[in-house]
């Protein structure tokens, strides 16, 4: 990990010379949601691809550009398209982006993904806070010889998931008759969706929902420093004995519709900001 | 991924120290956090900071000085490693094990093993000592171990048992006469170096996990499978309540690992007295 530090100051840097204020948070957008884009005020839009060291996007529906602006005044810079592990990244790699954020002065991740549910009281097109999450990825973003400039080399993980911010999310869904849970996000490797016997094994460990994102991007967070609020938008029901086949289509119109609700969320938390 | 690997061959480095220290060991000890009396024990005959041997990774990592002690314990050639490489440093499972495979070259039979681990079981205290029964691999990492299970059998025999039960009766009876507690257990291994969530917690409850660590199973893996008997010991630091949120610190982990550090003594002792015995 001794490579970052120069990484993340040459990313920064870039980022600087087209955009000079200093966000309160970081948004990463998932499968679907990218319509939150609309509501910023963009000062600048960059492409991944023109940023060093950050990945271009391969995955459906991702688009690959980084916003740097203002959501409801409030400076923010968010990721229209994020990476995983599944498209062949390392997570180091992966996860660059939000030590970025930090470097760039944000102190708090907003993170959201598509998920499938598995908890049966879930409904498509639903949002779950995400109150704590297991890591069954294989791999860690914090593998290799710790930069004590970026973190500690064991962070703990007591509450990975800011308290404060999913009751203040909370509060703002039912001010807005929004159903919204709070539960437990399985990470997975991914890419092919899981068997019936996997969502049974993944059910009676302890998840409500299951995605193949969203950790490795919590655990740099966690490792930062920074304070993280967690969504994820339930685009799919992964109920073993009643299994259907995913359709990706299906899956992005969920997301679509759902992506208002987690609009409002979003404001509403950041709001609690100012 | 990695980054922080090199190719370590066991023949090279186990020559390099037999040319320093010319003797066959019967026992080899790896030693975990706070296992340090043990290695205060030993009559040292000569140390080896791990850079000085060839083909040892180079650790860069602050505060991983590890040594490798060769000296007698109980009037008995032994070697013992003071600290050890994880996976989490970013090292291969071949150089995790390095150590491992240079031993079974010095002709080491019998390997202790200790490790700090959290607990799951919540009849466990901090400061207790687990003899490692069996365990769970959560590493995901032994698709690397082929190619470099050579030296023996192609598969690791961990349908038996790769931990020693003749082994683990002799430290329940040690921990019997010398009146401190001892439990047998499961240990879960995984990659780290983050602690674990609450969710992860209960998860690892829920399958089985007694203790829960980030070490031990390539080292064991490795042990088992070049025929090496072992007993395995995980030292109670922290025992996880997932119900009622507390953080893990650094230096309450180092404290209940120097209340064991003496029961671990006794216990290895003990199983090198009984050795010799018969």
């Amino acid at each position: 990990m001794l490579d970052l530090f120069d990484k993340i100051q040459e990313s920064v840097a870039f980022i600087r010379s087209k955009w000079t204020e200093q966000p309160k948070a970081g948004i990463i957008l998932g499968t679907g949601l990218g319509p939150l884009v609309e509501k910023i005020d963009i000062d600048v839009a960059i492409e991944y691809s023109e940023i060093p060291h950050f990945l271009k996007s391969t995955a459906t529906s991702h688009r690959g550009r980084l916003v740097c602006g203002r959501l409801n005044g409030l400076p923010i810079v968010a990721m229209e398209g994020r990476h995983h592990l599944y498209e062949g990244y390392s997570l180091k790699d992966i996860t660059l982006p939000v030590r970025v954020f930090k470097a760039l002065g944000a102190d708090l991740l907003v993170v959201s993904n598509a998920c499938g549910g598995m908890n049966p009281y879930y409904e498509c097109g639903d949002i779950m806070l995400i109150e704590d999450h297991i890591n069954l990825l294989g791999d860690n973003p914090l593998i290799g010889i710790n930069d004590d400039r970026l973190g500690p080399r064991f962070p703990d993980m007591c509450e990975p998931y800011t308290r404060t911010l999913i009751d203040r999310a909370l509060t703002v869904a039912r001010k807005n008759d929004i159903v919204a849970h709070k539960g437990v996000f399985v990470a997975v490797a991914g890419p092919n969706l899981e068997t019936r016997a996997e969502y049974r094994f993944l059910r009676t460990i302890g998840a409500d929902v299951v995605g193949m994102s969203t950790v490795p991007e919590v655990i740099v967070a966690v490792h930062s420093g920074m304070r993280v609020v967690g969504f994820s938008v339930i685009t799919d029901m992964c109920l073993a004995d009643s299994l259907k086949p995913a359709v990706v289509e299906e899956i992005i119109a969920h997301a679509n519709k759902a992506e208002p609700k987690l609009t409002a969320l979003v404001m509403g938390v950041l709001d609690g900001e100012r | 991924m990695s980054g922080n690997d090199q190719i370590s061959s066991p023949k090279t480095a186990a020559e390099w120290i037999s040319a320093r220290w010319p003797h066959r060991p019967r026992f080899g000890v790896v030693l975990g956090t706070g296992a340090g009396e043990v290695a205060n024990a030993i009559q040292v005959e000569q140390e080896f900071a791990y850079q000085e041997i060839p083909t040892f990774p180079t650790s860069t990592a602050v505060g991983h000085a590890g040594k490798l002690i060769c000296g007698e314990l109980c009037g008995q050639k032994i070697i013992a490693m003071k600290g050890r490489f994880h996976l989490y440093e970013g090292y291969s499972v071949e150089t995790t094990t390095i150590g491992i495979r240079v031993m079974h070259q010095l002709g080491v039979k019998k390997l202790f093993i200790s490790n700090a681990a959290g607990g799951i079981n919540p009849n466990f205290e901090s400061g207790d000592i687990m003899i490692i029964d069996s365990h769970v691999d959560l590493m995901f990492r032994a698709d690397q171990s082929k190619g470099i299970w050579q030296l023996g059998r192609t598969f690791a025999n961990q349908t038996d048992s790769a931990y020693d039960q003749e082994m683990a009766h002799q430290a329940m009876a040690c921990a019997r006469k010398n009146d401190f507690a001892i439990f047998r257990g499961v240990y879960v291994s995984m990659l780290g170096p983050n602690y674990e969530t609450r969710s992860e917690y209960r998860f690892l409850k829920k399958i089985g996990g007694d203790t829960v660590g980030m070490s031990t199973v390539p080292e064991v893996a490795i042990a088992s499978q070049m025929g090496m008997r072992v007993l395995a010991l995980s030292v109670v630091t922290n025992v996880a309540k997932p119900d009622a949120l507390e953080a893990t610190s650094g230096d309450e982990v180092v404290a209940f690992a120097d209340v064991a550090a003496p029961k671990l003594r006794l216990i290895i002792e003990n199983a090198i007295r009984e050795d010799v015995r018969r």
